[in-house]
């Protein structure tokens, strides 16, 4: 019986998946061709149309994966749990992404890879609970403890990312402050389009590839249990000596 | 398996119009001379000269917009005369991108707009970092859910499955 939340995915996910992939072809030409150099960073500034959407995406990510473990812990639905593990491995990968791409952007702007700054050491904790995230999941056994400590821990690691998004206001950076905040929009406008273009971009590409992720990862277990039950049958009707089970083996 | 190949294809294909697109816009309108090649050329449309300001060269009145100096390439010094916004870019020994024409009557080259010099292997190496990987990580989730469906299909595990019965008499 298949899950009604994978019915819904299957669904959709063409949908999603093609929104994200139009809206990032569109930012593209939009960053790359179409909007004008900045008039202190020239033509580096094109950095900002990959790095900030990857890094944006990267903590919607992260909500998500806090949304799911209180879901989860809630309903202690084992498809949540899987899109839990599907959000937290894409989170991860996405914040490698906008650390990399941040430090590229880094070199010409603050001539330095690094910098021990409070927006950078907060997004790469990020990072780090994300990497303990997914190797908790691989130290548990018995899979509805490791679904339910991994739930806790994505919880309570979601403490980092208000930090990472107000660490730019609570103190003295080198990384720029918010862009969109109450005071308004500190942007223009040729630059906000392409941004906010690659911004949805990637937001759609991210539940579509959570989408997949998430089938992926219900259809492994399937098969897995699947095979296991197959595979009891199989000795069990060979220690009984009955022939009545006419399953194939995969 | 065959849908899945074509959608990429497609995905790629595009990929690359939009590449080439922006290689052939930086070709056109960000392509530097050195000073040794506007003194050789004496070009009259409208160029982009790459090269440092010599020191003791600067003069005018940069808060009106109007400045002089020579930009320096491996060989030669280019008098520059500068008539634009006030250019707050615009120091001794700072390697600069000067816009405008060479005015053959003056011997001077006439710039309106001044830039900064970009390495653009930073930009190409970013996005090149940033969408890639991405890309073939999406490609890779994609195929084994079809290869897991597949394989689901074929061993016919959706099938119910009849009721076990153990003898224990």
């Amino acid at each position: 019986m298949m899950s009604a939340l994978i019915k819904w995915m299957q669904r959709y996910e063409g949908w999603v998946g093609a929104g994200g992939g139009l809206c990032i072809l569109a930012g593209l030409y939009l960053g790359l061709v179409a909007s004008p150099p900045d008039y202190y960073q020239g033509e580096v500034v094109r950095i900002m149309y990959v790095h900030v959407p990857l890094v944006q995406t990267a903590m919607l990510a992260y909500s998500t994966l806090f949304v799911g473990s209180l879901w989860y812990l809630w309903k202690r639905d084992p498809i949540v749990d899987n899109l839990c593990h599907a959000a937290a491995g894409i989170s991860a990968f996405l914040t490698a992404l906008g650390l990399i791409t941040g430090s590229i952007w880094a070199k010409p702007t603050w001539n330095t890879w690094w910098t021990w700054d409070a927006r950078l050491v907060s997004f790469a904790v990020m990072f780090l609970i994300l990497a303990g995230y997914l190797m908790l999941r691989t130290f548990i056994d018995d899979p509805e403890r490791e679904a339910r400590y991994a739930a806790v821990f994505a919880i309570v690691g979601f403490v980092d990312l208000p930090i990472v998004h107000f660490s730019v206001e609570w103190w003295r950076t080198l990384h720029q402050p918010l862009s969109f905040s109450m005071r308004g929009v500190s942007m223009s406008k040729d630059m906000l389009i392409p941004l906010g273009v690659m911004t949805v971009g990637f937001s759609l590409t991210f539940f579509y590839m959570v989408m997949i992720r998430t089938q992926m990862l219900y259809l492994d277990h399937l098969l897995a249990a699947k095979k296991g039950r197959l595979l009891s049958q199989v000795h069990l009707s060979s220690d009984v000596g009955s022939s009545s089970s006419s399953l194939s083996t995969p | 398996m065959t849908g899945l190949y074509l959608r990429w294809s497609a995905l790629v294909i595009v990929a690359v119009v939009i590449a080439a697109l922006t290689f052939q816009d930086f070709e056109q309108h960000l392509t530097s001379l050195t000073p040794e090649d506007v003194v050789s050329l004496q070009p009259t449309r409208v160029v982009r000269v790459i090269g440092l300001v010599k020191g003791g060269t600067l003069g005018g009145d940069l808060e009106s917009g109007h400045a002089s100096f020579e930009l320096a390439g491996r060989q030669e010094a280019l008098p520059v005369e500068y008539n634009g916004p006030p250019p707050e870019n615009l120091r001794e020994l700072k390697t600069l991108v000067v816009i405008g024409a060479w005015d053959s009557s003056s011997g001077t080259f006439l710039a309106h707009e001044l830039a900064l010099v970009t390495n653009y292997g930073y930009v190409v190496g970013a996005y090149l970092i940033g969408l890639l990987p991405l890309a073939l990580f999406l490609f890779g989730m994609e195929r084994k859910v079809v290869l897991l469906y597949r394989e689901i299909k074929e061993s016919k595990l959706y099938e119910p499955e009849t009721p076990h019965h153990v003898d224990t008499r």
